[in-house]
């Protein structure tokens, strides 16, 4: 019985679900009791790196801090037990299972992509949104699985309803109130969701090459709490060895050097080499409450794949060219950050990209689906940041949820009064095409839409023939480009009236 | 990386058979064909309906007003003055109450029907023996958000009745015994496979028609691009009110808003009536109505309409008429 490995498992598991949860629960009423930004206040990257290049203290940095300290204690256990994304790769390992090299050389790439992004943050620009594993995962479940999902189960069961002709039973009822509960009344759709989703595959098919590729190799939080595991309280202790090297071949992080030395930094503490050794001599413990044996003695000497100290301050002078890189691409690409409507109370455009990490919870939890992923529209450094698409969705009047599950405060926590008056463009109504002005018919559905109360689309009466046209004008001062005129414009496909985002508030 | 590209080689260089290529692209088309009949049967709109037939089922009165502060009571008394709901509810039958739900605001910004108007008619139509009361409107801001925000939910669903959203996907298209513009338009199923419907618009502004009625209420159970039926609304909304034949028309003018509507949102251009109008015929009582706030029925579209298609009357002077003070 191998009762810790179980525990180990149990507690993936029940983490793993508990992170799903959490995403499905980021919807409408939000009234869930965790808040969506539960696992990203956990997240040590996210909340200090973004509060060193913000120069804010985010709230929740506390939880940060404290995760800090734990692996201060234990060690990198989060990585064993608590990682969501460690756990899908874990899973998606049982497919092919391809055991690494003890201690791979790669293994220094992770403290690289580290320093460079720790650098980045200290001259302003945030980076870390690009391998934080939380990220990552959270943009897959909130943008491909439970998309997916609902979409699935719905479909199946609009398929079965009409099949078997199942109108009024019972099986419709279930149907019904489980859409309006569990599914959610809309199914959600991304654009260039795909992306998002073979990035993640990437991610997981690494580890076909050996188990866990990318926290070995790859993952900046893994390399920042392994930075701070090789002062780690908790380790490895092995009474005695035969030599058989099963802990080596099986060791999924790489890290057992040989049968009674590890490289602590990179021990996730997945248990598996207590119950893999064959003489049942190893176990974990703390030093001040074991006596250390004679004999055995931790190989932080061995630098094997490691990085020095001078090495990793090297790296870090030399990254200082990166963000030339950056600013050429912000230079190449000025123009380009006006041309779409971001959420309401989004910051300012540059201090946006920098502080978005691209998890996708405000796109998540936009009621009307209209907050929708960037491709290439600003430029690289704005891939996956989120963007108003009035055709999709507009802007709900009485609705901040966007800014109430921002886990780094790229949009501002406002409450539903102060939202109202946030400015996210200004209506323009293109006369060759509206009904109203080009046909002299009868319309004005943006009249009657407009949530404002004192109306931002007034109407002018004219008599054409005898006939009495209203035609409609938009206000510029009171219109606040919620984008609910362009959602219901009947004219296809290029609506007659759209949002300019340049008279927004934030520019 | 090396593994990885290693990986990639092997796959690469492996030799594919005949057999092989055949069972792949086998598979592959079954799988699109499957996919394609699931996706054709999911979104398909093939079954058509006449509509509703009319029941022809006439009150005490042609038109009831009662005047009370409280909209409960002035509802169960206008809806008794008119001989009871008994008289349209069908023992065991499925009863559908249509409010209107269409916006994100609360009962006193009056943009949508008073919870406790809709509260009383669910009453009355559980104890006149219905076995199912269904509320439900087809929104126009996130329904989720409209249906909590305006109250009726709650109050609703507090009595029993089957509070649900608009399903999208189950509707019918309508079929018309004359040339319509609105032939073959998704109208919601659950709006035609019922017993009773009974159509609780509330009284509003509205910039293009010039007022919310029972008519334009009925906009509430079509699905589709509903901004065309803007073009030429007076005759598409008629045309629906034959299609769906209300058998009868409570219209609430408790608070109505003034100016800006349909949405309002001002509490300034709410005013205060605390009236209420029952009437069989959606005409009478959306004319009825009309004249309540000074406008000449002649003047909507869709009533004028009405009154020349001959679907009911607007001279309200010859109705039988009750006016009850509470």
């Amino acid at each position: 019985m191998k009762l810790l490995v179980s525990i180990r498992r149990f507690s993936q598991v029940f983490f793993l679900l508990l992170f799903v949860y959490i995403l499905w629960s980021t919807a409408y009423p939000l009234k869930g009791k965790l808040l969506p930004d539960t696992f990203f206040k956990a997240d040590t990257l996210v909340m200090t790196f973004t509060a060193v290049s913000e120069r804010v203290i985010l709230p929740g940095i506390g939880i940060a801090v404290a995760m800090l300290l734990l692996t201060l204690l234990l060690g990198r256990f989060f990585y064993g037990w608590i990682c969501p994304l460690g756990t899908m790769i874990d899973i998606a390992g049982q497919i092919r299972k391809k055991r690494g090299k003890a201690v791979h050389s790669l293994r220094f790439f992770k403290f690289i992509i580290l320093a460079c992004m720790a650098v980045l943050a200290f001259i302003g620009i945030q980076a870390v949104w690009i391998f934080d594993p939380i990220v990552v995962m959270t943009r897959f479940v909130a943008l491909n699985l439970i998309p997916f999902t609902t979409w699935a189960v719905t479909n199946s069961m609009i398929f079965i309803t009409k099949t078997f002709d199942l109108f009024g039973t019972d099986f419709y009822e279930i149907f019904r109130t489980l859409r309006q509960s569990l599914l959610g009344v809309k199914v959600y759709h991304f654009s260039n969701a795909m992306h998002i989703f073979y990035f993640f595959l990437f991610v997981l098919v690494t580890t076909f090459a050996y188990t866990r590729f990318w926290c070995r190799n790859i993952c900046p939080l893994g390399a920042l709490y392994a930075v701070i595991a090789k002062f780690s309280l908790l380790r490895r202790y092995v009474i005695k060895c035969a030599g058989c090297k099963r802990c080596i071949s099986f060791c999924r992080m790489g890290a057992i050097t040989n049968g009674v030395n590890y490289i602590k930094e990179e021990c996730v503490l997945c248990m598996d080499c207590v119950y893999d050794c064959l003489s049942n001599e190893t176990y974990f413990a703390f030093p001040f409450l074991r006596k250390k044996p004679e004999h055995v003695k931790l190989i932080t000497e061995d630098k094997t794949g490691g990085v020095t100290r001078r090495q990793f301050l090297m790296l870090l002078g030399t990254s200082v060219f990166l963000p030339v890189f950056g600013k050429l691409g912000y230079a190449l690409n000025r123009n380009l950050s006006s041309s779409i409507i971001r959420p309401p109370a989004a910051q300012k455009e540059e201090k946006f990209l920098n502080s978005c990490v691209r998890c996708g919870n405000c796109m998540k939890v936009c009621p009307t689906n209209g907050l929708q992923p960037v491709m290439m529209e600003t430029g690289l450094q704005g891939i996956w940041t989120p963007k108003l698409v009035p055709e999709i969705g507009y802007c709900e009047y009485n609705c901040n949820l966007c800014g109430q599950s921002c886990p780094t405060g790229a949009i501002t926590r406002l409450t539903i009064d102060s939202k109202r008056g946030v400015k996210l463009g200004c209506a323009e109504i293109n006369k060759k095409t509206c009904i109203a002005w080009a046909n002299n018919d009868q319309c004005i559905v943006c009249e009657e839409h407009c949530p404002v109360p004192a109306k931002a689309i007034k109407l002018m009466t004219e008599n054409i023939g005898g006939k009495k046209v209203l035609k409609p004008y938009v206000v510029e001062d009171l219109c606040i480009g919620c984008g609910i005129c362009q959602n219901k414009c009947p004219v296809s496909p290029v609506r007659a009236i759209r949002v300019n985002p340049v008279f927004a508030d934030r520019k | 990386m090396k593994n990885l590209l290693g990986m990639f080689e092997k796959a690469m260089s492996k030799k594919i058979t005949r057999r092989t290529f055949l069972k792949g692209a086998a598979t592959g088309a079954m799988m699109i064909a499957v996919q394609n009949l699931f996706l054709r049967k999911v979104l398909a709109i093939d079954e058509t309906s006449t509509g509703r037939p009319k029941s022809g089922i006439k009150g005490d009165y042609d038109l009831v007003l009662a005047e009370g502060t409280d909209p409960y009571q002035n509802t169960i008394k206008a809806v008794e003055s008119m001989g009871g709901m008994e008289r349209f509810v069908k023992k065991g039958g499925v009863c559908v109450v249509k409010p209107n739900i269409g916006w994100d605001r609360t009962p006193e910004q009056a943009a949508n029907t008073n919870p406790s108007v809709v509260a009383a008619i669910v009453d009355m139509c559980f104890k006149a023996g219905a076995k199912k009361v269904n509320v439900f409107d087809n929104t126009c801001n996130e329904s989720r958000s409209c249906y909590e925000h305006s109250g009726i939910q709650k109050a609703a669903q507090e009595r029993g009745a089957n509070v649900f959203f608009a399903d999208d996907w189950n509707v019918l298209k309508a079929k018309f015994k004359y040339k319509s513009p609105m032939e073959g338009w998704p109208v919601l199923r659950d709006a035609i496979a019922c017993d009773t419907f009974i159509n609780v618009p509330v009284l509003k502004n509205h910039g293009l028609t010039g007022l919310t009625l029972s008519i334009k209420n009925l906009m509430g159970v079509c699905m589709g691009n509903r901004g065309m039926m803007h073009v030429d609304i007076g005759r598409k909304l008629v045309d629906m009110t034959d299609f769906i034949n209300p058998d009868l028309t409570i219209i609430d003018a408790h608070r109505v808003i003034t100016a800006n509507g349909p949405t309002g949102g001002n509490l300034a251009d709410v005013k205060v009536y605390n009236k209420l109008i029952a009437a069989t015929d959606p005409v009478l009582a959306d004319a009825f109505a009309s004249q309540l706030v000074g406008i000449n029925p002649m003047n909507i579209s869709y009533i004028k309409m009405a009154v020349e298609r001959g679907l009911g009357s607007a001279d309200f002077t010859k109705a039988k008429t009750l006016d009850l003070k509470l």
